[in-house]
């Protein structure tokens, strides 16, 4: 019946798509996509058949992991003759590549097709992601906000409740302020041998999984969500300079510190995909990520921990346990400005396909899914049960902010990354010393630019797709 | 004769055009833009920075950075981690695969082995050797009750880590170089030792060190520009962390080259490292032309 489903779906997405366009409308067009081995793009890839075969156009994936890839992004986009059409864009480089003219700008194609594309059903703040001074340079394929994973069934578990409210004093639920979220770390820090909800442990079990790391800035990630948390921001307002070393940023990286012993013991070498495995394979009590990873929490073929309890999902904490504006990410799909004429139609088209609601549909069901950024699918209430966390994902986005987008942000998040790494492993005394050092070699290199330009690139204009 | 010889200038010339053509290709005409570039500001990624000559500035901020010094330093450190190792190690093993002892033969091979394979897959068998959870080295340790140690995620071990493997990588190099200097000692003045009752460590302090002492230098020379530019291992392993604890020469330049695009700090970079191994080659032919015999 699913079958069924899928291959009806299918055929919607081609008819919707390219209901006039004939099969050899793109004949002779070879689409190269230079993409991320991730969920937004892995899906897609086994079945771009599908689109060569209703276009005529040849399609080609080539996957990297996601340190390395801006590398190879902006290589490209400085190359005069491209050799990808199609480029995978993770928000905070549009301001990078949009200040350099590296994306053609899909401003004026999203109004024109906008009802083909379902754009009054796509969450604002997902395009809003991929803007660059206030015009859409990137289409997204998989929307993202950061969010806390837990073991639902050790946090239901009556004796480890009895156990949390008699050493606390307060109900163990998922975490809403900062401080509980310590404490829930701290209390399902267990050695080997030790109980957890009634069984002997067999190896240690952490409170927490956290990106460490400094490689790619991996620190940096996980720290922004929890700066913005505190209402934190990245740039002064007056003088467009770094701003991250304010009493925010210096909690958030407090928190993170007092996290590191109930982390695994490899905590400085936590990478996304090293943090996530722990909570997939149900070996820590909680870890906030990106959902773009959540999804695997759902599938048994891709994480243990549905085979051995159940994941729970929940908004990031607080500092006082009130609403927050979650931190959104969008992963999208965006076209090189240097491509020809012919191609970039081809790629637009492509990603109308790639990105369609069907497309999101059609994964949702098959079960493997993406993090969506349709209201639609997330509102669904069968995929709702299917996966808890859309829920999660459709009421935070309403509050939600955008992430970094400055020019600078690779700069940005190697440098808070060693010194968030130097800090954590005990190399910096202060959190304030960590974070004054790397605003300080932030604003060196911001300073030789004039005062206009400086709040030009963290000013963040309403995407002009929304004023027509 | 002076035809000939003309003749024979204009041939050796023409054959010499195409090594010269690679050369300059390959070598010198990229050497030239680096330093073109090291006088520039040049940011790949972000096109909308000004292109322009900067003079020396960005030597200036290679020079008055912290970072950059905290990275030599760890460069020197490091070298003299693996080099004091590799020497004593290099020494010992040349001194036993030299014995005429069966089997020596085929354990000359392996012990060969690391030292050809490409330092990347090297950093990659060390980084399962390491992994904190499932690798070997912890798993072998904790049959004698030690806890697992982040080998190369703690700032106590990381640069350890780095060393082991190269130490682990190229101490057969030591040992080839110095096993090929001991076969070709003299018997002659080990004979008068012998006659006159000298114990195995006199024989060895006194008669074989100072006559293998310029191979020696030689080898630890070449070492110390290899470990000077060390990076595959590092970029594997750690890519210079954790914090800054294997941050590197190498790894600096990278950084500024490819993760912050500024190619212009980046080939300033680079130049005050060729300066640093010119220096260090430089004592090395001088070294080569003292008096190699002790009195």
């Amino acid at each position: 019946m699913n079958h069924l489903k899928s291959l009806l779906i299918a055929g919607s997405i081609g008819v919707a798509a390219f209901g006039a366009a004939s099969a050899a409308e793109f004949e002779g067009i070879e689409l190269k996509m230079l993409a991320i081995g991730d969920t937004s793009v892995t899906r897609l890839a086994p079945i771009v058949g599908e689109f060569e075969e209703m276009t005529g156009a040849k399609v080609q994936i080539d996957m990297f992991p996601y340190p390395g890839l801006i590398d190879k992004i902006v290589i490209e986009a400085s190359a005069n003759s491209p050799s990808y059409q199609l480029m995978w864009v993770d928000s905070p480089w549009v301001g990078v590549l949009g200040e350099s003219g590296a994306l053609q700008d899909l401003t004026d194609w999203v109004i024109r097709d906008a009802e083909e594309i379902h754009l009054d059903d796509i969450i604002p703040i997902q395009l809003q992601e991929n803007t660059w001074q206030g015009r859409l340079l990137a289409f997204p394929a998989s929307g993202m906000i950061w969010h806390v994973n837990y073991r639902k069934d050790l946090f239901e578990h009556p004796d480890e409740q009895a156990a949390f409210k008699e050493k606390y004093g307060y109900d163990l639920a998922p975490a809403k302020t900062w401080e509980q979220y310590i404490d829930i770390a701290e209390f399902f820090t267990r050695n080997a041998g030790e109980t957890l909800a009634g069984n002997t442990l067999e190896k240690d079990f952490y409170g927490n999984a956290q990106a460490f790391s400094r490689v790619a800035g991996a620190i940096t990630h996980d720290f922004f969500p929890i700066m913005r948390s505190f209402g934190g921001q990245y740039w002064d307002s007056e003088t467009g300079l770094c701003a991250i070393d304010g009493e925010a940023g210096v909690k958030a990286a407090e928190v993170m510190k007092r996290l590191v012993p109930f982390n695994p013991p490899d905590y400085l070498g936590l990478m996304w995909d090293i943090r996530t495995g722990y909570m997939e394979r149900g070996e820590v009590a909680q870890s906030g990520y990106w959902s773009v990873r959540t999804v695997r929490l759902t599938n048994p073929d891709e994480a243990v921990l549905p085979t051995i309890g159940e994941a729970g999902y929940q908004p990031s904490p607080t500092e006082d346990g009130g609403p927050m504006e979650t931190m959104t990410g969008a992963l999208s799909f965006g076209i090189n400005s240097k491509a020809s004429d012919r191609e970039k139609e081809a790629a637009w088209a492509f990603i109308k396909w790639g990105t369609s609601r069907d497309m999101m549909r059609r994964f949702a069901d098959e079960g493997s899914g993406v993090s969506q950024f349709h209201k639609s699918i997330l509102s669904d209430p069968d995929l709702q049960e299917k996966y808890p966390y859309y829920k999660v994902l459709l009421e935070t986005q309403d509050t939600a902010k955008r992430r970094i987008y400055h020019p600078f942000y690779a700069d940005v998040e190697e440098i808070f990354g060693v010194e968030l790494n130097k800090y954590v492993a005990g190399e910096t005394d202060s959190a304030q010393e960590a974070l004054t050092n790397a605003c300080t070699k932030i604003n060196t290199r911001l300073k030789v630019f004039p005062l206009d330009m400086r709040l030009r690139w963290i000013a963040d204009p309403e995407a002009e797709i929304f004023n027509n | 004769m002076a035809y000939i010889r003309k003749r024979n200038r204009r041939i050796f010339l023409i054959f010499m055009v195409p090594a010269i053509l690679v050369l300059f290709c390959t070598t010198i005409y990229p050497m030239l833009y680096a330093g073109y570039l090291s006088f520039r500001s040049y940011d790949l990624a972000k096109l909308f920075v000004p292109r322009i000559f900067v003079g020396w500035a960005n030597y200036r901020e290679i020079l008055s950075s912290s970072e950059f010094l905290h990275t030599l330093t760890v460069t020197f450190k490091l070298m003299l981690m693996t080099l004091s190792v590799q020497l004593v190690l290099g020494v010992g093993l040349a001194l036993l695969v030299t014995q005429r002892l069966p089997g020596m033969g085929v354990i000359r091979t392996l012990l060969l082995i690391p030292m050809m394979i490409s330092p990347v897959i090297v950093g990659l068998v060390w980084l399962f050797l390491y992994f904190p959870e499932l690798g070997y080295l912890n798993y072998f340790l904790s049959f004698f009750g030690v806890s697992p140690i982040p080998w190369i995620t703690s700032t106590q071990w990381a640069l350890w880590a780095i060393a082991m493997a190269d130490i682990w990588q190229w101490t057969p190099f030591v040992m080839m170089g110095t096993a090929a200097a001991l076969t070709s000692l003299s018997p002659e003045p080990y004979e008068s030792a012998r006659i006159d009752g000298n114990s195995a460590w006199e024989v060895f302090w006194y008669v074989t060190l100072p006559q293998i002492k310029p191979v020696l230098i030689s080898l630890m020379f070449l070492r110390a520009i290899d470990a000077f530019k060390i990076y595959d291992i590092i970029f594997v392993l750690t890519k210079g962390g954790p914090g800054d604890t294997t941050e590197v020469l190498s790894m600096f330049i990278y950084r500024q080259s490819f993760t912050f695009w500024r190619m212009g700090v980046g080939a300033a970079a680079s130049f005050v490292s060729l300066a640093i191994i010119v220096i260090l080659i430089t004592l090395f032919f001088k070294s080569l032309n003292r008096d190699p015999l002790p009195n």
